[in-house]
C-alpha cells in the first residue's frame, strides 16, 4: 500500500500527498501585502474602490486585479495602490465631517429668494410708473 | 457555495471584557437605525470576536469546498460544462479571496486565519468533509449544496458589519450563476438516459443527510444568540433557513421525479413547516470534529498547496513591505 | 480534399489540440495555487485556453466539416491528437508550470498575430480575438519569469533547472507540418520556422532581464513526434479522465 492518499481526485493523486503532510506554519508577510483596486466600469464613469488583495508588487498587484475585480463586469481603466500608502483619518475624528453649524451660504437652498426681490421690485416700479404715467416694463 | 452554513463556535467564549456601556448604547443604536459598522469603528469585543470566527469560517469553506468540485474539472463531460466549472470553483477561490479580506479588516492577518485552519483550531462548513464520487455529486453539490449557501448568505448580507456585507453582495451575485449552472446540471442527468437518472438519485441520496447538517443543529439545542442577533450578526436562526431550504427545493426536486432519501419528509398542513427525519446530529458533530470521510485528506490537500507554493511566496517577498490590514 | 484545404485543417486541429490539453493542465491548479491571487488568475487563463480549443474545433466544424467539438476534443484516440509534448507533460511544480506557460504563449502570441493575415479569411478574426487573450497571459508569465528569476537563490535556480527541462519541448511546438510549403505560399500561415523565429527574438530578451540563461537551440534536439500523433506516456492517462464521463454513458445526448 503507497503511503499516499489515494483520492476520488486525480489532480490530488498525481499530486502525492500523504495524510501526515507537514506543514511550518505561516511567518507574518508570508501572503505580502495588501493594495486596494479602483474600477472603472465605462468610460465618463468615476474609478470605484472595489476591494482589496494580497500581492507582492505593483506590477503583479494589478496582474492579479485584473482577474479577481475585472473579470465578471466591463473594465475600461483599473488602478491598485498599496493600502499602506493611502492616507485617511483615525476614527474617531472622523466627526469633523458632521457640518455643526448651517452652511447655506455655499448650498443652491441657499439662493432661493432672488425671484422674491424681482417680483418686490417689479412691483415697486410699476406703481411709481403709474403714477408718473409713462410705460413700466419691457422696451 | 459555500456561506458557511452552520459552524460551531469555541464551547466557552473566552472572557470578555466589560464594555463602555455609553459607547455600547451608541453602538447599538446605530446598528437599529440601520447603519452599517465599518472597520475602525468601536465595537464591542464581543462583535469582533464572532465577526471574525464567522467570516474567517465562512472563508474556508470557500477554500476548501473548491476540492470536492475541483475533483471533476479535468473529468468534465464536454466544453460547455469544463468551462463552466472552471469558472465555477475559481468563483469560490475568490469568495474566499474576498471573505479573508472582510475578516482582515477586523485584525487578524490572512496567515493566521490560515494557520488556524491547517492547524484545525478554525473549521469549515462539514459538507465538504464528504466526497464527492461521480459527476452527479459534483452536480448535487452545485446545486443544491449552493442553494443552501444563498440562503445563507443573503441572509447575512443584511447583516450590520459593513465589509462583510459588501462582499457578500458580490458573491451572491455570482452564486446565482452557480445556482442555476448546478440546476441546469441536474436536470440534464436526471432528463437523460436511465444510467444518468441512476448517477443522480444515487448523488442525491449521498448528499441529503450533509445538506439537512449544512443549517446547523436545530434550534431547540443549538447556543442561545439574542445578542448576536441584536447585533445583527446572525439574522435567521437554522430551522427557519433550513425551512426556506425545503420550501423553495423539495418541490423542485420531486418534480424530477428524484427521490428524497427520507420516508417522513412532508408538510405540515396545520403549520405550514416540514417535518423531516433526525439527520443524526451526532454524526454531524463527529464529522466537525475531524472524523469524517474526507477530513483528513482536506487538510493534507491544504497543507500540501501551502507548502508547495512556499518558495514562491517567499522569492517575491520585499523585505520593505509593510502590512497593513485592508482598509474597507 | 484539396491539399489547402488538408494544410489549413492540419494547422487548426494542432492549435486546438495544444490549447486544449495546455488549458487541463492550468485547469489542474485551480484550488492548489501558490496563493489565492494567482490561483484566481491561472483559472482564468485555464478557461480561455479551453474556450479558444472550443472556438477552434466549432470552426474545424463549420468549415470542414469534421465531427461536433465535444467529440473532436474529447473522443478521438489518442494517436489523432496532434498536440507538442510541451503541453502534456503533468504540471510538477510551480516553476516548470511557469516556463512552460510562459515558453508556449509567447509563440501562441506570435502565431496568432501572423494568423490574422492568413488569407484563410475565417481565422482572422478568431484571431483578432484570441490575442487581446494571449496578451494578458503574457503579461502575466513575463511578470512572473522575471520576478522569479531575480527572487531568491532557490527560486533562480529552480526556474533555470525548468527551463532547461522545458525547452527542447518547447521548440516540439514547431514540429513542421507535411503541409509547410503549401500554407507560405498560399500566404495561410508564413510557417512554423518563421515562428520560431520570432518567438526566440521576444523571449531571450526577457529571459535575460529574468537573469535566466537560455540553452542554445543548435544544441538542443528537440521534441518532435507530438504533430505527427506520437505521444509522451503522459498524455493517454490524462486523456481517459478527460473522457471518464461522457464514456461512463455513450447513450447519453445530454450532460
Ligand atoms: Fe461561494
Ligand atoms: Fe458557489
Amino acid at each position: 500500500m503507497s503511503d499516499f492518499i489515494q483520492s476520488l481526485d486525480p489532480r490530488i493523486v498525481r499530486l502525492q500527498v500523504r495524510e501526515d503532510q507537514p506543514f511550518e506554519p505561516k511567518e507574518a508577510g508570508d501572503q505580502w501585502e495588501t493594495y486596494e483596486v479602483f474600477h472603472q466600469a465605462k468610460t465618463g464613469a468615476r474609478l470605484i474602490h472595489v476591494g482589496s488583495l494580497h500581492a507582492p508588487s505593483p506590477d503583479l498587484a494589478l496582474v492579479f486585479a485584473k482577474e479577481q475585480y475585472g473579470r465578471r463586469s466591463t473594465t475600461t481603466d483599473m488602478w491598485v495602490v498599496r493600502t499602506a500608502d493611502i492616507f485617511t483619518l483615525h476614527r474617531q475624528d472622523i466627526d469633523i465631517f458632521e457640518t455643526a453649524q448651517e452652511k447655506l451660504h455655499r448650498e443652491p437652498q441657499g439662493y432661493m429668494e432672488v425671484r422674491k426681490y424681482i417680483e418686490e421690485f417689479k412691483k415697486r416700479q410699476q406703481q411709481e410708473g403709474t403714477s408718473d404715467g409713462s410705460e413700466a416694463g419691457s422696451h | 457555495m459555500y456561506g458557511g452554513g452552520y459552524i460551531p463556535g469555541s464551547a466557552s467564549p473566552q472572557e470578555t471584557p466589560k464594555e463602555d456601556p455609553e459607547k455600547l448604547a451608541e453602538f447599538e443604536e446605530k446598528i437599529n437605525r440601520g447603519e452599517k459598522i465599518e472597520p475602525h469603528d468601536w465595537m464591542p469585543y464581543e462583535y469582533r470576536r464572532q465577526l471574525i470566527r464567522m467570516i474567517e469560517q465562512h472563508a474556508h469553506s470557500e477554500i476548501i469546498g473548491a476540492l470536492p468540485e475541483g475533483t471533476w474539472i479535468t473529468r468534465a463531460p464536454g466544453f460547455k460544462r469544463k468551462l463552466a466549472l472552471m469558472a465555477k470553483v475559481q468563483d469560490e477561490v475568490g469568495h474566499a479571496q474576498l471573505l479573508y479580506s472582510a475578516a482582515e479588516t477586523l485584525g487578524k492577518s490572512r496567515e493566521q486565519m490560515i494557520n488556524d485552519l491547517l492547524s484545525g483550531k478554525s473549521k469549515y462548513s462539514n459538507v465538504f468533509n464528504y466526497p464527492a464520487k461521480t459527476w452527479a455529486d459534483a452536480a448535487i453539490i452545485a446545486w443544491l449544496v449552493d442553494a443552501g449557501a444563498i440562503i445563507n448568505q443573503t441572509t447575512n448580507s443584511k447583516g450590520s458589519y459593513g465589509p462583510y456585507c459588501r462582499a457578500l453582495e458580490r458573491i451572491c451575485w455570482e452564486e446565482s450563476f452557480h445556482l442555476r449552472y448546478g440546476y441546469d446540471t441536474v436536470v440534464a442527468l436526471a432528463t437523460g438516459t436511465k444510467k444518468q437518472r441512476q448517477m443522480v438519485q444515487d448523488a442525491l441520496n449521498r448528499w441529503w443527510r450533509p445538506i439537512m447538517h449544512f443549517f446547523g443543529p436545530p434550534d431547540k439545542i443549538s447556543v442561545h444568540t439574542e445578542k448576536l442577533v441584536r447585533w445583527k450578526v446572525k439574522l435567521a436562526t437554522n430551522d427557519e433557513m433550513r425551512q426556506q431550504f425545503l420550501n423553495m427545493y423539495v418541490p423542485k426536486i420531486r418534480e424530477l421525479e428524484l427521490e428524497i432519501p427520507d420516508p417522513i419528509l412532508h408538510k405540515d398542513p396545520e403549520t405550514g413547516k416540514w417535518v423531516y427525519s433526525d439527520p443524526d446530529w451526532d454524526e454531524f458533530f463527529r464529522v466537525i470534529n475531524g472524523n469524517g470521510p474526507c477530513n483528513k485528506e482536506r487538510l493534507a490537500v491544504r497543507k500540501k498547496a501551502e507548502m508547495m507554493g512556499q518558495w514562491v511566496r517567499r522569492a517575491l517577498h520585499n523585505p520593505r513591505q509593510q502590512y497593513v490590514t485592508p482598509l474597507a | 480534399m484539396d491539399p489547402k484545404q488538408e494544410a489549413i485543417k492540419e494547422l487548426l486541429i494542432k492549435m486546438a489540440d495544444d490549447q486544449l490539453i495546455i488549458g487541463h493542465r492550468h485547469s489542474e491548479w485551480i484550488g492548489l495555487g501558490p496563493i489565492l491571487e494567482e490561483d484566481i488568475a491561472l483559472a482564468s487563463i485555464a478557461q480561455d485556453k479551453v474556450g479558444q480549443s472550443y472556438t477552434l474545433f466549432q470552426l474545424l466544424h463549420d468549415q470542414f466539416g469534421t465531427a461536433d467539438p465535444d467529440t473532436m476534443g474529447f473522443l478521438r484516440a489518442e494517436n489523432e491528437y496532434r498536440c507538442c509534448h510541451l503541453v502534456e507533460y503533468p504540471n510538477g511544480e510551480y516553476d516548470f508550470s511557469l516556463i512552460r506557460h510562459f515558453l508556449f504563449d509567447h509563440a501562441e502570441y506570435h502565431r496568432f498575430d501572423m494568423l490574422q493575415g492568413s488569407t484563410f479569411e475565417p481565422i482572422r478574426g478568431i484571431a483578432r480575438k484570441f490575442k487581446s487573450e494571449i496578451k494578458y497571459h503574457i503579461l502575466h508569465a513575463d511578470v512572473w519569469v522575471r520576478r522569479l528569476g531575480t527572487g531568491t537563490e532557490e527560486s533562480h535556480q529552480r526556474m533555470q533547472a525548468a527551463l532547461e527541462t522545458a525547452f527542447p519541448l518547447a521548440l516540439g511546438i514547431f514540429e513542421p507540418s507535411p503541409y509547410e510549403q503549401v500554407l507560405i505560399e498560399e500566404n495561410i500561415f508564413p510557417g512554423e520556422d518563421a515562428l520560431r523565429q520570432r518567438w526566440l527574438e521576444t523571449i531571450q530578451p526577457i529571459l535575460e532581464e529574468a537573469s535566466l540563461q537560455m540553452p542554445d537551440p543548435s544544441s538542443v534536439e528537440p521534441a518532435y513526434g507530438g504533430r505527427r500523433g506520437y505521444h509522451t506516456e503522459h498524455l493517454a492517462p490524462l486523456l481517459e479522465e478527460m473522457s471518464w464521463t461522457l464514456r461512463y454513458d455513450p447513450e447519453a445526448e445530454r450532460w
